[in-house]
């Protein structure tokens, strides 16, 4: 090999790569590093630009602002019912997530810890149901939630505008994810625990409640994390099941879309609720992260 | 107060019989161990006791109550496990009182019941500590804390000390032994273990292939076996079992036969029978003279020797017209034997056991078959 291919810029530059390869590793991870935080957070950066120019500067919108309005975040939360939404999106994520908590660790105890015919077709059933999109079930369910339909005679309750007309088809939307990661982690506890516990004095279920649960902390703290931000940003239920009204149980991403008027569209009020709005989920993956932490290092099964 | 009764329980499952046929009963304040080869139903008894199971048929009583169909926490007995399975997110204080607090038993009951526990198996000073700062020995005290601190009825151990060294096992296997004794709880306690087994029992009960095979004190099991199983697994090593049959007034081996008359028992000439020797009760022709019954002098060669110590154990060969025999025999390491030496050996008579085509037990002694034949044992004694 002569020196002669290595001659002119790229050739110096390849050559000056092939005998610094950690250089050129390390300049790899940080262009990664670099473009994968710019993908990840220039969407919140360009709500805040959003958010803080001026409406009527708007349609000139740079990447830089160039004026400040911070006013419209205290106009959003004092004009706007915003605090409503969020209120009414935090109540039926949260009650969603018990639901889901409590059927999915029966139904993750089953499968997890009980041997019983047709279990492996039953998981598989649950997993294709999962993977089918919300909205093919969106005019069914409007249907039966809205009292339009009868069974055996008797009209279905109707729960528009109620929180219930969400709980349910997130409820059953979040199920299958749900008894998928609780079935892992359920599965994972030894059967001695159990039988400790049992013959200690509990019930199967008493068992599952003080003893598996517990020690599956982390595994239950992510799937209730998993369906409380699937529930809290989720649209076409909550679109589709209230007026829009905060009084009617209308979410924050209705109430964000309420900026969105017939005339107006105001964009810089929709970025401002939109980052109060992540507010509580930041706040919550935070709490949660450390329980989390908690959950993984008290462990220590001896098996 | 806490008798244990099994009345021939059986468990399936799906294609396997897991138990058959077992007939089991546990006086008040007996220490019984069931005790076999992985997979022989053991556990499977054990958990029926607990309720752990459910048996397929038959019925089990604790303390006089017909539990059979009766959750576990209903029973109470209290049970130590072989994983040990203390609850790695409570303290050991929270793993004691766990049994108490389900019970809504008083804080200072508790306090109290929970102290003596821990003074019990000398575990002082360590409530507040979480399970995986304990060592395995006090991890499995606090898994025996856990169970006396109930005043259970009946106490349930499924080969507690498999997973501690072997060090250690002999000590707890003798702190167990001694509480047991110091609460007088029935217990019952898994082993594969036989040593463990003869040592700590009141009675053992010998599984095989879910079927109870002889259930009586060690030394019976020992000295009595009802079949070839029973004598193969009580003792170390094994006994030494030769297949052959009655001819005439003698137990042919092949390689050598062993004079006995068969008067008064069920054999007749040609039956083929078993002989069991075990090693420590065959010596050398040099020593005939310090046993009541020697046997007639057979011929071996010494195969391989392997000393452990106290005593070494000699693999021997009877060989005639190409057939040969091998023997176990534990010698004492003073003799001067090396391996490939002829030598010649004797059997006591008294303790040679002769066993039936089927495998039972025929006569435990060759001597005055008249008198022994009297008290043949024969499966289903138990």
């Amino acid at each position: 090999m002569s020196e002669q291919q290595y001659s002119g810029l790229t050739g110096r530059i390849v050559k000056y790569a092939i005998h610094n390869s950690t250089d050129v590793y390390r300049l790899g991870f940080w262009v990664g590093l670099v473009s994968f935080i710019m993908i990840t957070l220039f969407p919140f950066y360009w709500l805040l630009v959003l958010a803080v120019t001026p409406d009527n500067q708007l349609y000139q919108m740079g990447i830089v602002p160039e004026n400040f309005n911070v006013g419209v975040f205290l106009t959003v939360v004092q004009e706007y019912p915003l605090h409503h939404y969020i209120f009414n999106s935090i109540l039926i994520a949260t009650i969603t997530v018990i639901v889901c908590i409590t059927l999915g660790s029966l139904a993750g105890y089953a499968f997890g810890r009980v041997d019983f015919p047709g279990k492996g077709p039953l998981l598989l059933l649950l997993l294709v149901i999962s993977y089918f999109p919300g909205i093919a079930f969106l005019i069914p369910l409007f249907e039966l939630l809205t009292g339009s339909l009868s069974i055996l005679g008797t009209p279905t309750p109707d729960l528009y505008n109620t929180p219930w007309g969400m709980v349910f088809p997130f409820t059953m939307l979040s199920l299958p994810i749900t008894i998928f990661i609780l079935t892992t982690f359920y599965s994972q506890i030894p059967d001695g625990l159990e039988d400790a516990a049992r013959v200690e004095g509990t019930t199967r279920l008493g068992a599952l409640f003080r003893v598996i649960m517990p020690l599956s902390a982390p595994g239950v703290v992510t799937a209730a994390i998993i369906v409380f931000i699937g529930v809290y940003r989720e649209f076409f239920f909550s679109f589709i099941m209230t007026d829009g009204s905060p009084e009617n149980w209308a979410v924050l991403v209705y109430g964000i879309l309420n900026f969105q008027q017939q005339h107006t569209q105001m964009y810089n009020m929709m970025a401002a609720a939109s980052l109060i709005g992540i507010i509580p989920i930041a706040v919550l993956v935070i709490l949660a992260q450390e329980h989390i932490v908690r959950g993984l290092t008290a462990g220590g099964l001896k098996e | 107060m806490g008798e244990v009764n099994l009345t021939d329980v059986r468990k399936e499952y799906e294609d396997v019989v897991a138990v058959e046929g077992m007939d089991l009963t546990i006086e008040d304040g007996e220490f019984v161990t069931l005790v076999g080869p992985s997979g022989c139903g053991k556990s499977t008894t054990l958990e029926t006791i607990s309720g752990l199971t459910t048996p397929t048929s038959g019925t089990i009583e604790i303390a006089g109550r017909d539990v059979t169909t009766k959750p576990p926490k209903d029973r109470n007995i209290a049970m130590v496990f072989q994983n040990i399975a203390l609850f790695p997110h409570m303290t050991v204080y929270e793993n004691i009182s766990f049994g108490l607090r389900l019970r809504n038993f008083d804080k200072e009951e508790i306090d109290r019941r929970v102290e003596n526990a821990v003074e019990i198996v000398q575990l002082e000073g360590m409530l507040d500590r979480s399970p995986d700062e304990l060592s395995g020995g006090q991890q499995q005290r606090v898994g025996i804390a856990r169970a006396i601190v109930r005043e259970p009825d009946v106490f349930l151990m499924d080969e507690p000390l498999a997973n501690l060294d072997a060090k250690l096992r002999v000590a707890m296997r003798t702190e167990i032994q001694r509480l047991q004794k110091e609460l007088g709880i029935t217990s019952v306690y898994v082993t594969h273990d036989q040593e463990e087994a003869m040592t700590m029992s009141d009675r053992i009960a010998i599984i095989n292939d879910g079927q109870l095979q002889q259930c009586s004190p060690p030394l019976e099991c020992y000295n009595r076996p009802v079949n070839t199983f029973v004598a193969q697994f009580i003792g170390s090593p094994s006994m030494n079992l030769f297949d052959g049959q009655v001819a005439g007034e003698a137990l042919d081996v092949g390689d050598f036969s062993v004079a006995y008359d068969t008067t008064g028992t069920p054999l007749v000439d040609g039956d083929r029978v078993t002989l069991g020797v075990r090693p420590e009760d065959i010596y050398l022709a040099d020593d005939a003279g310090d046993i009541a019954h020697p046997s007639t002098p057979v011929a071996v060669t010494v195969d391989v020797l392997e000393p452990v110590g106290d005593q070494t154990y000699a693999y021997l060969l009877a060989e005639t017209d190409g057939e040969t025999t091998e023997l176990l025999m534990s010698i004492d390491p003073d003799k001067e034997i090396s391996e490939d030496d002829t030598i010649e050996v004797v059997f006591s008579r008294d303790d040679v056991h002769v066993f039936d085509g089927a495998g039972d037990a025929v006569v435990h002694s060759l001597v005055d078959p008249s008198a022994a034949a009297d008290d043949v044992t024969v499966e289903g004694e138990a």
